[in-house]
């Protein structure tokens, strides 16, 4: 698929973009309606992690012990994986818990998944204010490269939906999806420098790393919030590159397999 | 004024499942049985087979046939909810569809909020939905529910918010499948005073029902399927014609039985029009006439000849025979056969089962019965409700 026949399918988005923030606010609301904390779960979660992780941290030695913003590199990366996290686990059902809406109405399937992401990133945009505070309050905050904030926000969207995109369809085809997905979210958690920083990796593997698209979008979130290194931005670029690419191969899977979706609900 | 254009084509489309044998969904469990067994056992299931037809703006069809006849399989096609497996569907302009129950509601967001999330997959705005709202909750005599969610609303409480909104967001086509059978009978009034309404706009309908009634009423082309195919279109009452002869002709293959001693044996009954020509088919009031061929073995004396008409569920319309009527036989032998005839044959539209008795006169000896051994089919101009007709005389008093 070339990037011509992606203008259909944008103009086609663009037609039930009404649909696609009614289904926004639908899975905002249903995620909080339910719930006592609502809104804050977004935010405790992430800070029972930060919390575990922490304690742990200090006796696993994972970040140089002597870092003075050991605690706020760690903070910023697990908020950073919590939204992709989230994002994943709501693609599952993206479309298999809109059966109903699948088999009776039509209109582009690509609507579902992508409202989702979009109800996550909502979340996240209301965490990362929080993040900021705190880092402000504990005075890591360092305005250096936040000029590249909005290139790694996106490129995490677009990491987002790919994944979400294909993750979506996938389990429709193959219900283990579901159960894999634990397994590999939780090896990628640790493969991936929130726990620990880039710099950490031995050098022979950080080329390698660099292939992760959450290594160079953990460590340009870093770099834009706490001024650390940018390591080499030309390995952070290649990782962010990857996340489009995903992107690509989700929206080109996806609209494949969303012909027959119909039939397997 | 020229033709009005085709707004639904609909070109040699089939549609084929693939069935697991083994029912389950596809995961690495299933994927292991089936290498351990050898190859994958699916069965191929063609829904609908090069099935044609095009339907025109304004017009309103008619799906009818039997159950599993691919009637929903073709309306979710048109709807593009699924795909064919092969052939092509073109439709002009906005469809909106009622798919069965539930039209994509989402069972815990409030009636309120599932009217705009459906205006919205119909390409409506916000603004425009709004201001359709409070005639959709009106229509739907939902004040009071509006704000509950769905999943607490009643079946038919359902239905009526579901064909509210499905009419009012103003489609150019709306495909409506046996949703009508769920509300009460004032809301179906109300409905089909809405469809009405529609068809005056010159929109264009395509409904399934097994109701045949109302769907006999409102449409102006019926097409009739039978295993993923059609085999009538056209006029209305043709189709319901062919569709109630045909499921006569199943229920008579089924519940078709003989007994008797066999002394006397009725070999054949056919019906002849007031031309003498056999016949299956009637006008109401035109004359019919039934021969009934028998055989015996031997001499038997003083037989008596019963008929009766049923219709299709079974009711008995009227039973006769010759003893009552005082019609004596004084023997059969050998060959012959005895004729019946209905002046004016006065039962209304439908197809009816004729069963055919022999008996002795002191009902001791049954020899020959035939239950529901010869199907008719009734058309009727007069649109009289019921079974048969009865001549009665309008008189104004002072």
């Amino acid at each position: 698929m070339t990037l011509c026949a992606m203008v259909p399918l944008f103009k086609e988005i663009y037609a039930f973009r009404d649909l696609l923030w009614i289904l926004v606010a639908r899975n905002l609301k249903i995620r909080y309606k339910r719930s006592v904390l609502g809104f804050l779960w977004t935010f405790l979660n992430p800070v029972f992690m930060i919390i575990i992780y922490s304690i742990f941290l200090k006796i696993l030695k994972s970040f140089d012990p002597s870092d003075p913003i050991f605690l706020q590199k760690l903070v910023t990366g697990i908020i950073v994986w919590q939204f992709l996290s989230m994002c994943t686990g709501d693609a599952l059902h993206a479309v298999l818990g809109n059966a109903n809406l699948v088999k009776k109405t039509s209109f582009p399937r690509i609507i579902l998944p992508l409202s989702t992401v979009l109800a996550n990133m909502v979340n996240f945009l209301f965490v990362l204010p929080i993040l900021v505070i705190f880092l402000v309050v504990t005075h890591a905050f360092t305005i250096s490269d936040v000029s590249i904030l909005p290139l790694i926000i996106i490129t995490q969207f677009a990491l987002c939906l790919g994944l979400s995109l294909i993750l979506s369809g996938m389990n429709l085809f193959f219900r283990d999806t579901e159960h894999l997905m634990g397994a590999v979210m939780l090896a990628w958690f640790f493969l991936s420098p929130i726990i620990y920083d880039f710099a950490r990796i031995p050098e022979r593997f950080q080329r390698l790393a660099m292939l992760n698209p959450m290594c160079g979008i953990v460590t340009g979130y870093r770099a834009a919030f706490l001024g650390t290194d940018l390591m080499a931005p030309r390995l952070v670029g290649l990782s962010l590159l990857v996340s489009w690419l995903v992107l690509v191969l989700g929206v080109v899977l996806f609209q494949r397999w969303q012909v027959n979706f119909g039939d397997k609900l | 004024m020229s033709e009005p254009a085709t707004i639904i084509d609909v070109r040699d489309v089939s549609k084929c499942f693939r069935l697991r044998q083994q029912r389950g969904e596809s995961t690495i469990k299933a994927m292991a049985v089936d290498i351990l067994r050898g190859r994958t056992k699916t069965r191929d299931f063609w829904a609908l087979r090069d099935v044609t037809f095009a339907v025109r703006q304004g017009e309103t069809v008619g799906i009818i046939g039997s159950n599993g006849a691919g009637k929903s399989t073709l309306l979710s096609l048109i709807s593009r909810t699924t795909n064919p497996t092969s052939g092509t569907i073109e439709t002009t302009g906005k469809v909106s569809s009622l798919l069965e129950l539930g039209a994509g509601f989402h069972p815990d967001l409030t009636g309120r909020e599932n009217v705009f999330l459906y205006g919205a997959i119909m390409g409506l705005s916000r603004a425009q939905m709004a201001a359709r709202f409070d005639q959709i909750v009106e229509f739907a005599e939902m004040a009071d529910w509006i704000d509950e969610p769905v999943k607490h609303y009643s079946s038919g409480m359902y239905v009526r918010l579901a064909f509210s909104v499905a009419v009012e967001v103003d489609p150019d086509i709306l495909i409506i499948d046996e949703v009508l059978a769920v509300g009460d009978a004032a809301f179906q009034r109300k409905c089909i005073g809405r469809i009405k309404e529609f068809k005056r706009k010159g929109k264009t309908l395509l409904v399934v029902s097994h109701d045949l009634g109302t769907i006999h009423k409102i449409s102006d082309q019926l097409i009739l399927m039978e295993k993923g195919q059609i085999i009538a279109a056209g006029d209305p009452d043709a189709v319901v014609a062919e569709y109630q002869w045909l499921s006569r002709e199943k229920s008579r293959t089924a519940e078709s039985k003989e007994w008797g001693t066999g002394e006397v044996k009725i070999e054949r009954a056919r019906f002849l029009n007031e031309a003498g020509e056999e016949t299956q088919e009637l006008t109401r009031g035109k004359q019919l006439q039934v021969q009934i061929d028998y055989s015996t073995q031997s001499r038997i004396a003083t037989p008596v000849f019963g008929f009766a008409v049923q219709t299709a569920s079974g009711t008995l319309v009227y039973g006769n025979n010759s003893q009552i009527d005082g019609f004596d036989i004084p023997f059969v032998e050998g060959q012959g056969s005895v004729c019946l005839t209905f002046e004016s044959l006065e039962l209304l539209a439908g197809a009816y089962l004729f069963s055919f008795s022999v008996h002795s006169a002191d009902h001791q000896t049954n020899y020959h019965r035939l239950d529901n051994a010869l199907p008719i089919n009734v058309t009727s101009a007069e649109r009289y409700e019921g079974l048969c007709h009865m001549p009665v005389r309008w008189g104004v008093g002072k």
